[in-house]
C-alpha cells in the first residue's frame, strides 16, 4: 500500500492533457430498468468507476452491486465493434454463424433493402424486439411510421402482465409500492421490494431498512427464503401458484369472519354500492344509463352520482326495476362465504391458523378509521400494506390472484393514502386519472404506456402478433409473440412475419424453452440484431450491427419514466437525462441513431418525426421540423425543455443528470382522498367482455378456457398443480440482488460474487426432500420437465418449500460470446413450454411459470 | 487515543453485495481476491428457517496479531488505528495470513485485472497490489485521509456500515456501540478489533 498514488497527484494527472480528461460525468444507470442517477468517472477516455449521484432522489449517492460493476462490460473482449454478416445459412442452437466483418454502408444497404421489400408488400411483416426502455419512444415511432403494429416484442409478459393490470385498475398506475415512511405492517407477496431486486431499488432499500429499524413488521410470502425473506419477521412458504387461494382465504377471514373493512372507503371510492342485476351486470338508470345505487334514506335506487342520494347502501339486496338487485360488495361477501379456509390451507400448504392470524394482524395493523395530519389536512392513515409482483402473478389465474391480493389492500382502505400501498404516480404534473360515465377510474395514457385494461376494448380477430384483440381487458400481451409468429393463421392474422429488428433482449433465454424459441426465430426470413456482444439470440442474426453501451449514448428524456421510476409519495418531481460518458469504440453506434438513419433511408423520416412529435410529448414551441433529421440528443433536449423548461441547461448537466422541477402537491403524493373516480371490488366489465370473447373464440375455433371472465376473484389452478405422477416437484425462480435478468451474468465482478454465493449457481432442494431422494449437497442432477431439461448442482437447504426446486436468476448461458457465464448455474426458463392455451392467463396475457419436474441424479458432485 | 472504527448494523444488511463490488473497484482487485465479503449462514429448520448475512473485513485490531509476526515490518499500525501493508517491504512470506485469526488476508497470486483475452481495467489513480503480496481491507485510508468515507460505506444502499472514530466513549460511534451493546469477533483473542456488530 506504499505504492498508493495520491488521488490528486496520481499518474492520471501526470500531464496537462490527462488532467483535462479526469472527470465525473453524471448520467443514468441502465444496469436494470430502474434508471438510478449515477456519476461515472472517466480518466483518459476510459471509465474507471461509478458512484451514485447524491443529487438524484432515486439513488441518494448510493449504488448497487450491478451498477457498481457495470463499467467492466465496456471492456469485455467479446464486444462487437464492426458490423457482421452471417456466412452460414444454417441457424440453430450451437451452430456457428461464421461471421464476417462488413462495412456500415454495406450492412445498412442490405438491411434497408430487406426492410423495403417488407414495406412494399405488407409492413406488418416487420417485428421489432428489444427491452431497452428509454428506446421505446424511438422504436414505437419507427414502427408506426413504417406501418407495423409489432414493435414491442420482449419478455415483459413473463414479468408483470397480470400485476400491472391490478395496479392500473385499483391504483390508476402501472406499478405499485408501499409508503415505507409510515407503514407498520409490510407484506411482500412473491416479490422483494426494498431488497435491491425491484422498483426504485436504492431508495426503497434504505426506506425498508429504516421501516424495520423503527419496528415495522415484515412478512414475506414466497416458496423460497429470499433475501427479503431473510430480513422478514415472518417467512411464509407457500406452494407455488396457490397465492390466489391464500388471498381469497384471507379476504374471507377479514370480511366474513372478522367483519373488518373500511366502510367509508368502500362507499366513497369503490363500486361496492353499485347494484348488480340477475345478469351479473350493473343495473342502470333508465334515463341516464348510469349504474344505480340504493339510497337507504329514501328507500329507492338512484344513479350513483345523483345529488339526492343521502345514505348510500354498501350491503343488501333490493327489488329494483322488478328484479332482485344486490350491491356489488354484497355479491363479494356472498362469494367469500363459500370459501373454506381449511380447503385453501390444503391447497396452499399455509396452515389455517396462520391464514387467520395473518388476516387478523394485517387488518388490525391497518387501523381502519384512523387519520393523520399531513400539511394541515386530515388524511386516512392505514399503516399496513401488501405489495405483489411476478412471483405471485405469473400463473394461469394471474389476473384473479393479483386482484384478490390487491382487494386485501382495498378492503382496509389503504390505497394511495399515508402508510398504505400506493401506485407509482397515478397523477402528476402533466397527467391525471380520468373517470368514465360509470364513475370508474380510467388510468392516464401517460402512465398506462400501452392499451388500457379499463375500459375494456371490444374483442377482435387479432391483427398483431401480441394477439391484443384476444385480450380486451389486458395491458400488454407480449408473451404471445412467439405463439402468433409460429402460427399466425391459427389466430386469423392475415400476414406472416418476415424481418426481425432485434436488440438488447435475449429472447432465447428469457421466455421459455430455447428449442421452441429457436423455432419462432426460424420463421423470420431475416434477422438484424443490434448487439454489444454475441449472446444466444444474436447468434441467430443475419446481420449484427455493433451497438453502443448506454454509457456511450444519449437517450430520450426523461430516462426515468414516471410510470415506474419516479419515487412515489411525497418528495420532488425529478427527471433524469442520460448522456454519454465516453465515445462508442470503433464502429459501434447507438441503435436508436441507426433507427433514425434507417427511417431516412426508407423515406419515412418525415412520418417518423410527425409521430415522434406526438409520441415524445414535445411542446408545440419545441416541435421538430418533420422534414429534418434530428439526433436523439436533439429530440431529448426538446423533451427536456418541454418538461423542465428553463431549468434545463448544459451547465446543470455537468453537475448532475437530475433535474428537479418542484415538490409534489399533497394530492400528487397521496392521491386517493382527492380522487372521485371509483375503483372496482366487482369486476363487472369482465361479464360483458367475457360474453363477446366467448363468441369470438367460437368463431376462431380457439379451445381457450374463458371461465376467468367472471366478475369476482376466484382461484384458478395452474396446469402444474393438477398434474400428478413422476414429475413430483415444482420449480421456482427468484431474483438475486446482485444479478439482473440474463444480462449481468457475464460481468467478472458479478460472476465472482455469484460464485462465492451459496445459492446463485446452485439449484435448491429442501433437506427432507433431498434425504427422501438420497441426494446430497453438491450432487449433480438433471432437472426434467415435460418441456425441457437442465443440469444443476444441488444445494441442500432448509430455505425452500419441500415440494420445490429453486432455480435463481437467469443462468446457464451457452453462446460462444458469453465465456464468463457459460454453463454456470441453470436456466429456469428452459423448462417452460412455449405459450399454449392451458398455460396463459386469458385476461391479462400473463404466462404461467408453474412447471413440474423430476430430478435425476447424475455422476459427479461438487463438494 | 482516537482511532478509526466501523459499526455494521446486521439488521440492515440484506446481502446485496454492493459493498463487495465497491471494494473490488476501489482496490483494483484481481478475480478471486476480496477484502470484504458477506458471509451467509442458515439457521433453524423449515419452515422456521432463516438466513443471516454477515459482512466481514479486516478488524483493524488494537493488538493486531499480523503486525508482530511480520519479519520485514511491512505490516504496521498507524497512529489512527488503520493497519496497513507496505508492499515495498513485503517479501510475501505469508506469516501474517496465518496469524490473522479472522482469515481476512489474501495472497495475490495473479494480479491481472482483465477478462481472458481482454485489456486491463484499472483505476489509474488508485492503488493496485502486485502479485506476490498479501492484501486486506485498508479502511480505504486514501479516502479517509481525504475526508471521505470508505467505498463500502458510501455505496451501501441500506446504510448498514457506519464509519467513524472511537475514543474511549467520547465519540458518537462510541455511544452507538454502547447503546447497542455492540459485539466484536473473537473477543477472547485479546485482539481488540475496531469492527463492531450491532
Amino acid at each position: 500500500m506504499a505504492r498508493v498514488k495520491d488521488m490528486n497527484t496520481g499518474e492520471s494527472s501526470a500531464t496537462g492533457a490527462a488532467r483535462a480528461d479526469d472527470s465525473w460525468v453524471p448520467t443514468v444507470c441502465l444496469g436494470c430498468y430502474n434508471c438510478c442517477g449515477i456519476k461515472v468517472h472517466r480518466i483518459k477516455g476510459r471509465v474507471v468507476e461509478v458512484a451514485g449521484d447524491p443529487q438524484s432522489p432515486n439513488s441518494e449517492g448510493h449504488i448497487c452491486a450491478k451498477g457498481k460493476a457495470r463499467f467492466l462490460d465496456l471492456y469485455h473482449p467479446g464486444r462487437v465493434l464492426r458490423p457482421l454478416r452471417r456466412r452460414n445459412p444454417q441457424k440453430g442452437i450451437g451452430v456457428d454463424p461464421r461471421w464476417e466483418e462488413i462495412s456500415w454502408d454495406e450492412a445498412l444497404a442490405t438491411v434497408t433493402a430487406k426492410l423495403r421489400a417488407v414495406l412494399d408488400e405488407d409492413p406488418r411483416g416487420l417485428v421489432i424486439a428489444h427491452f431497452d426502455l428509454p428506446g421505446y419512444g424511438i422504436s414505437k415511432a419507427f414502427g408506426t411510421a413504417f406501418g407495423t403494429p409489432n414493435f414491442h416484442w420482449n419478455r415483459a409478459d413473463y414479468c408483470g402482465a397480470a400485476p400491472h393490470v391490478a395496479n392500473l385498475l385499483l391504483n390508476g398506475s402501472f406499478n405499485g409500492e408501499i409508503d415505507l415512511d409510515l407503514c407498520n405492517y409490510v407484506v411482500l407477496w412473491g416479490t422483494q421490494l426494498g431488497h435491491l431486486a425491484e422498483t426504485i431499488p436504492l431508495h426503497s432499500a434504505h426506506k425498508m431498512a429504516d421501516a424495520r429499524a423503527r419496528g415495522a413488521r415484515l412478512v414475506v410470502i414466497d416458496p423460497f427464503c429470499s433475501n427479503a425473506s431473510a430480513k422478514a419477521d415472518e417467512w411464509v412458504p407457500i406452494r407455488p401458484g396457490t397465492d390466489g387461494a391464500l388471498a381469497l382465504a384471507m379476504l374471507r377471514v377479514m370480511l366474513v369472519d372478522l367483519g373488518r373493512y373500511d366502510v367509508e372507503f368502500l362507499k366513497k371510492h369503490t363500486n361496492g354500492p353499485y347494484l348488480i342485476g340477475p345478469a351479473g351486470e350493473y343495473l342502470r338508470d333508465s334515463e341516464s344509463g348510469k349504474p344505480l345505487v340504493w339510497d337507504a334514506a329514501g328507500g329507492h335506487a338512484r344513479a350513483f352520482d345523483a345529488p339526492q342520494v343521502q345514505a348510500i347502501a354498501l350491503e343488501g339486496s333490493y327489488v329494483v326495476q322488478g328484479v332482485q338487485a344486490t350491491t356489488a360488495f354484497q355479491m363479494l361477501m356472498a362469494h367469500l362465504e363459500s370459501v373454506s379456509i381449511e380447503e385453501m390451507a390444503a391447497i396452499t400448504t399455509v396452515p389455517a391458523a396462520s391464514i387467520r392470524r395473518l388476516a387478523e394482524e394485517f387488518s388490525s395493523a391497518a387501523r381502519i378509521g384512523a387519520t393523520v395530519q399531513v400539511d394541515g389536512h386530515a388524511l386516512p392513515y392505514r399503516p399496513a400494506a401488501i405489495h405483489f409482483k411476478r412471483g405471485s402473478g405469473a400463473h394461469r389465474g394471474g389476473f384473479h390472484t393479483m386482484v384478490a391480493i390487491h382487494l386485501l389492500n382495498l378492503m382496509v382502505g389503504n390505497l394511495d393514502v399515508p402508510g398504505g400501498q400506493r401506485g407509482v404516480n397515478p397523477v402528476g404534473p402533466f397527467w391525471e386519472v380520468e373517470k368514465d360515465a360509470d364513475g370508474m377510474l380510467v388510468p392516464s395514457a401517460v402512465i398506462t404506456k400501452y392499451n388500457k385494461p379499463y375500459p375494456p376494448r371490444e374483442p377482435a380477430v387479432p391483427t398483431t402478433f401480441d394477439l391484443q384483440g384476444l385480450f380486451p381487458a389486458g395491458l400488454f400481451t407480449r408473451g404471445m409473440y412467439p405463439w402468433a409468429i409460429a402460427e399466425p393463421g391459427r389466430f386469423g392474422i392475415p400476414y406472416r412475419p418476415r424481418v426481425l429488428l432485434h436488440g438488447r433482449t435475449n429472447l432465447m433465454m428469457n421466455s421459455h424453452s430455447a428449442q421452441a424459441m429457436a423455432e419462432a426465430l426460424g420463421r423470420f426470413e431475416f434477422q438484424v440484431s443490434f448487439a454489444d456482444g454475441i449472446d444466444e439470440t444474436v447468434e441467430f442474426a443475419d446481420i449484427v450491427l455493433p451497438d453502443a453501451h448506454d454509457y456511450e449514448r444519449w437517450d430520450l428524456f426523461p430516462a426515468n419514466d414516471p410510470y415506474a421510476f419516479i419515487t412515489p409519495g411525497p418528495g420532488d418531481w425529478f427527471w433524469l437525462m442520460r448522456q454519454p460518458v465516453v465515445q462508442a469504440p470503433e464502429a459501434a453506434r447507438p441503435w436508436t441513431e441507426v433507427y433514425i438513419e434507417l427511417a431516412a433511408r426508407l423515406g419515412i423520416l418525415e412520418r417518423f418525426n410527425e409521430i415522434g412529435n406526438e409520441t415524445w410529448g414535445i411542446a408545440p414551441e419545441h416541435r421538430l421540423d418533420p422534414a429534418q433529421r434530428h439526433s436523439v440528443r436533439e429530440i431529448a433536449e426538446r423533451q427536456a425543455k418541454t418538461i423542465v423548461g428553463e431549468k434545463f441547461s448544459a451547465e446543470r448537466l455537468r453537475e448532475s443528470a437530475c433535474f428537479i422541477t418542484r415538490a409534489k402537491t399533497l394530492a400528487e403524493a397521496y392521491p386517493r382522498p382527492f380522487l372521485d373516480a371509483r375503483i372496482p371490488v366487482y369486476f363487472e366489465h369482465l361479464v360483458r367482455t367475457g360474453r363477446s370473447m366467448k363468441a369470438l373464440a367460437t368463431r376462431l375455433g380457439l379451445d381457450w378456457d374463458l371461465s376467468p371472465y367472471t366478475p369476482l376473484p376466484r382461484f384458478f389452478a395452474c396446469e402444474a398443480l393438477e398434474e400428478r405422477g413422476e414429475y413430483d416437484l415444482f420449480i421456482v425462480n427468484f431474483k438475486l440482488p446482485f444479478q439482473n435478468h440474463s444480462v449481468s451474468a457475464e460481468n467478472l465482478y458479478i460472476d465472482e460474487i455469484s460464485t462465492a454465493n451459496p445459492y446463485a449457481y446452485r439449484v435448491m432442494l429442501n433437506c427432507r426432500t433431498a434425504e427422501r431422494k438420497g441426494i446430497q449437497d453438491g450432487d449433480r442432477v438433471r432437472i426434467e420437465s415435460r418441456y425441457g431439461s437442465e443440469t444443476g448442482t444441488v444445494r441442500v437447504t432448509e430455505l425452500i418449500h419441500p415440494e420445490c426446486i429453486g432455480i435463481p436468476g437467469m443462468f446457464g448461458h451457452w453462446a460462444a460470446g458469453r465465456p464468463v457465464s457459460a454453463r454456470k448455474g441453470a436456466a429456469f426458463n428452459n423448462l417452460l413450454p412455449a405459450p399454449n392455451s392451458r398455460r396463459i392467463d386469458v385476461i391479462s396475457g400473463q404466462i404461467d411459470s408453474c412447471v413440474r419436474v423430476k430430478l435425476i441424479r447424475l455422476q459427479g458432485a461438487v463438494r | 487515543m482516537s482511532r478509526y472504527a466501523m459499526v455494521i448494523d446486521l439488521s440492515r444488511c440484506n446481502g446485496c453485495n454492493a459493498c463487495v463490488v465497491a471494494c473490488k473497484v476501489e482496490h483494483n482487485l484481481p478475480p478471486g481476491v476480496l477484502l470484504t465479503a458477506i458471509l451467509e449462514k442458515e439457521s433453524g429448520q423449515y419452515p422456521d428457517a432463516n438466513r443471516i448475512f454477515y459482512p466481514v473485513l479486516c478488524n483493524h485490531c488494537d493488538n493486531p496479531p499480523c503486525v508482530p509476526v511480520c519479519p520485514t515490518r511491512a505490516t504496521y499500525r498507524r497512529d489512527d488505528g488503520i493497519v496497513l501493508i507496505d508492499w515495498d517491504r513485503c517479501v510475501g512470506c505469508g506469516a501474517c495470513i496465518l496469524a490473522c485469526p479472522y482469515d481476512q488476508r489474501s495472497y495475490v497470486k495473479d494480479d491481472r485485472t482483465a477478462y481472458p483475452g481482454g485489456s486491463e481495467y484499472r483505476h489509474p489513480a488508485l492503488d493496485k497490489a502486485p502479485a506476490g503480496v498479501p492484501v486486506k481491507c485498508d479502511f480505504c485510508y486514501h479516502r479517509v485521509d481525504a475526508g471521505r468515507e470508505p467505498a463500502c460505506v458510501e455505496t451501501c444502499p441500506t446504510g448498514s456500515r457506519i464509519f467513524g472514530t472511537v475514543a474511549g466513549g467520547e465519540r458518537p460511534l462510541d455511544a452507538l456501540i454502547a447503546r447497542n451493546a455492540a459485539r466484536r469477533l473473537l473477543p477472547e483473542m485479546g485482539t481488540e478489533p475496531n469492527v463492531y456488530y450491532v
